[in-house]
């Protein structure tokens, strides 16, 4: 089993995550904002990280900050539309040497499902009814 | 009849370790297949977003075959080296033993 956060402020995001990847090898946990997840990453190990730039009270740069004192290695997703009057932040972070990847705003259930295999491998359950196989 | 000319973009984030060993199995696999029948851009998603939406890219690092004909990409550090060629199809199917 893979262990993937997903953290987002929006409880559809939320939902989405969960539902891409409920008849996967995954087990989702949810965090509702930077706090939650630090939290929730302390609680169990994660193999894949899903993070909302834009977040109220812990930004995603600032909990990606934290996240890295704790755990450097995790792949991290930084979930954001792909503009530039998002890039600014991403562009501090990354010169400063933090590890993160990036995924589009919005998703679909098929993208996330391309994403988490691409990292994790294959996350196909035998027998689970999945769109792949 | 002249060779094809392949070209691909990579997109990738700065120079983060990941992005630099998508950047490195890309050049490897891409010289070894395609020798000098391929050119490849390298583009930061954090400098142009956009050109990664209008290439449909969901996520970094991701590798676009945008011609010949038919567009494919591949999401990844690029280190599957059979998954990405078939993803590509850079490989005639029947030489793969």
């Amino acid at each position: 089993m893979k262990n993937v956060l997903v953290i987002d402020d929006d409880e559809a995001v939320r939902s989405a995550f969960q539902l891409a990847l409920e008849d996967t090898s995954c087990v989702v946990t949810a965090a509702a904002g930077g706090r939650e997840g630090l939290a929730k990453l302390r609680e169990n190990e994660m193999d894949l990280v899903f993070l909302d730039l834009k977040m109220p009270e812990m930004d995603g740069i600032a909990t990606l900050r934290r996240l890295r004192e704790w755990d450097p290695k995790v792949p991290v997703y930084i979930v954001t539309a792909f503009a530039d009057e998002f890039m600014e932040p991403l562009q501090q972070a990354a010169e400063q040497g933090f590890e993160f990847e990036l995924i589009r705003k919005p998703l679909e259930r098929e993208q996330i499902w391309e994403v988490a295999e691409a990292v994790l491998g294959a996350i196909h359950l035998a027998g689970a009814g999945g769109k792949r196989g | 009849m002249s060779e094809q000319k392949y070209l691909f973009r990579l997109y990738i984030v700065g120079k983060t370790a990941n992005s630099q060993k998508a950047l490195a199995n890309s050049k490897r696999l891409l010289e070894e297949e395609l020798p000098g029948q391929h050119e490849l851009e390298v583009i930061d998603v954090i400098e142009h977003p956009v050109w990664a939406t209008q290439d449909e890219v969901i996520a970094t690092p991701t590798l676009v075959r945008c011609s010949p004909p038919p567009v494919c990409r591949v999401i990844g550090d690029l280190s599957h080296r059979e998954k990405v060629l078939e993803r590509m199809k850079i490989r005639v199917p029947s030489a793969a033993h």
